[in-house]
């Protein structure tokens, strides 16, 4: 009975002195971001959703080999007849005439996607044609979304094939972080 | 009479199945119990449904892709994963990472080693019914993950330990971040000893519950915390000193009984250590101490050099092992020379400790089946693989 009552007791004063420690936490400020109305933006180096640059872009598939998931892939454009690169606007030209390879469509899974960096490691382009943006909020509602294709003249965020109708389209209803993500 | 005979109490032995989807099997363990009233007779813990045939996925990419996923296999404490691969493979390949590296390698670890037992406070206070402390313990946490999202990137897992070296020096500014959470950090252990430690009711909880002996420990492979606190002092970091452990300054701490207080006050010590290594290399990364003589660590020289982008180890095979926030993680690389590893196999700390559930339930009462599965601190991750 003694050791009962010893026990009850010393438990009762322990759990005073735990209160005692939580007491002094509740005059701290809070520590909790209240999302999604507050946002906490991650660091320049945070691994976020991947954003490409299909003008940046020189097709040499560095990232297709960095690649661990193998959830890249590319297609280069056609070489155009020298006939035609004369006359015609649209194509890339450097400035002695050669044709620059550039791109025709790439796609990334991010199904399978690790974000890990290792193809923006890879890619060797002076402005990163491919960087992980801080954009930590996408969203895929089907698995179709997540292949992402981007042509050229398609925004930072490529687009996706609707499921409804096969068309591919920009991504509607993605929130970003930033509208301009950090370019490394 | 026939009725009486009907609602009868049957007595005899119950079959339960524990888990795989029960919350305090931290993942998908399944242990197979029988039980006579409250008492365990018989229990087998059953593996296996996280496997994600990793050691075979090594054989299909090359060294720097295999990195990717090592974090995947201890994924609360993916650091020292990186860690262990990247030493057997440059023990394979014979490259020497410099010293400023080897620096920040190990100071990552202890980092890492403190997130992680942060994370089994936090849990195994939740198994054992007392829910403050989790706050308390993802709060340091958070801070923990915050240096790493500065240093590179992610948040759970790195990729941040590379063959030859580390990816990326720390950031402006990482270094005092460091320091101020270690200063933060340091009196937060007292707290948890007050919430929690000596907490008498959680103490009457755990101590006495779940006794290894320290032979039976040894027997069974036991390691890390779970080993320690049953006596031996076994520790990688001691008895084979990689990276620049053998310059630093720090104790192993051990406990007694083997119960399972004793393996939750082992870690709770351990952290305190950890965040001595943490400052010991902060010193040296400032370049104020535990150097060489002579030596200064030269800002930015994080990457051996001459380490090609596919890296093409000759034909051989070699061992690493290090001490892990679980225990003794070990990779074990077989090269012929191609690319890709021939054979990669891992020896994960987690599996080896989950082996002894079956000697040690036996006898226990079913409640304290989760205060020991609790106490051993096991990611399926790794035990699958
Ligand atoms: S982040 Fe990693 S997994 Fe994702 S596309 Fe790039 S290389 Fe592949
Ligand atoms: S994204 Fe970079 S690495 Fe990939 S194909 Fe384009 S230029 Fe090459």
């Amino acid at each position: 009975m003694k050791n009962y009552i010893l026990f009850v007791s010393e438990a009762f004063w322990n759990t005073l002195k735990g209160l005692w420690v939580t007491l002094k936490v509740l005059f701290l400020p809070a520590i909790t971001v209240q999302y999604p109305t507050e946002k906490l933006v991650p660091y320049p180096r945070f691994r976020g959703m991947l954003a490409y640059d299909a003008e940046a872009c020189i097709a040499c598939g560095m990232c297709v080999r960095a690649c661990p998931s193998k959830c890249i892939a590319l297609a280069k454009a056609m070489p155009v007849p020298q006939q035609e690169l004369c006359s015609s606007s649209g194509q890339p030209v450097s400035p002695e005439g050669k044709r620059v390879p550039k791109i025709e469509w790439y796609t990334i899974d991010y199904g399978r996607c690790n974000f890990c960096g290792l193809c923006e490691e890879a890619c060797p382009t002076k402005t990163k044609a491919l960087w992980h943006s801080l954009d930590f909020e996408a969203v895929f509602s089907t698995r179709e979304e997540m292949t992402r294709r981007w042509k050229r003249g398609d925004d930072l965020w490529g687009t996706a094939r609707r499921s409804a109708d096969g068309q591919f389209s920009a991504v509607a209803d993605q929130i970003h972080i930033q509208d301009v993500p950090v370019r490394k | 009479m026939t009725q009486e005979s009907s609602t009868a109490l049957k007595t005899g032995q119950m079959f339960i199945n524990f888990g795989p989807q029960h919350p305090s099997t931290h993942g998908v363990l399944r242990i197979a119990l029988t039980v006579e009233g409250e008492v365990v007779v018989k229990a087998d813990p059953d593996v296996g449904y996280l496997h994600r045939g990793i050691e075979k996925l090594f054989e299909a990419r090359n060294y720097s892709q295999g990195l990717i996923l090592t974090d995947r296999l201890d994924y609360v404490s993916a650091m020292p994963n990186n860690l262990a691969y990247c030493l057997a493979v440059e023990r394979l390949a014979a490259v020497q990472p410099p010293l400023r590296a080897q620096y920040l390698r190990v100071m990552v670890s202890e980092l890492t080693r403190i997130a992680s037992h942060l994370v089994f406070f936090g849990t195994f206070s939740v198994d054992m019914g007392a829910f403050t402390p989790f706050l308390y313990a993802f709060r340091e946490r958070e801070m923990i993950l915050d240096l790493f999202e500065m240093l590179c990137g992610g948040r759970l897992l790195y990729s941040y330990i590379r063959v030859g070296g580390v990816s990326a020096d720390c950031p402006a500014g990482w270094e005092e971040k460091c320091g101020e959470f270690i200063t933060f950090f340091k009196p937060r252990l007292k707290d948890y000893d007050t919430l929690l430690s000596f907490n008498p009711i959680f103490k009457d909880r755990t101590a006495n519950v779940g006794r290894i002996s320290a032979a039976q420990a040894l027997s069974w492979g036991l390691s890390g915390p779970n080993l320690r606190a049953s006596g031996p002092d076994y520790d990688v970091r001691k008895a084979e000193p990689y990276c620049v452990y053998d310059k630093l300054d720090f104790t192993v701490p051990t406990g007694k009984t083997g119960s399972c207080w004793d393996r939750y006050y082992c870690r709770m010590l351990e952290m305190g250590q950890s965040a001595e290594i943490v400052l010991q290399c902060l010193d040296a990364l400032a370049g104020t101490a535990c150097l060489p003589a002579g030596r200064e660590l030269p800002p930015g020289e994080i990457m051996a050099k001459g380490v090609p982008k596919i890296l093409k180890p000759p034909a051989g095979q070699a061992y690493a092992h290090i001490e892990a926030s679980r225990g003794d993680l070990g990779f074990y690389a077989v090269s012929d020379g191609s690319p890709t590893p021939y054979r990669m196999h891992v020896r994960g700390p987690s599996f080896l400790n989950v082996a002894i559930l079956q000697e040690i339930l036996a006898g226990c009462k079913i409640a304290d089946v989760v205060a020991v599965l609790g106490s051993f601190d096991i990611v399926l991750g790794e035990v699958d693989r």
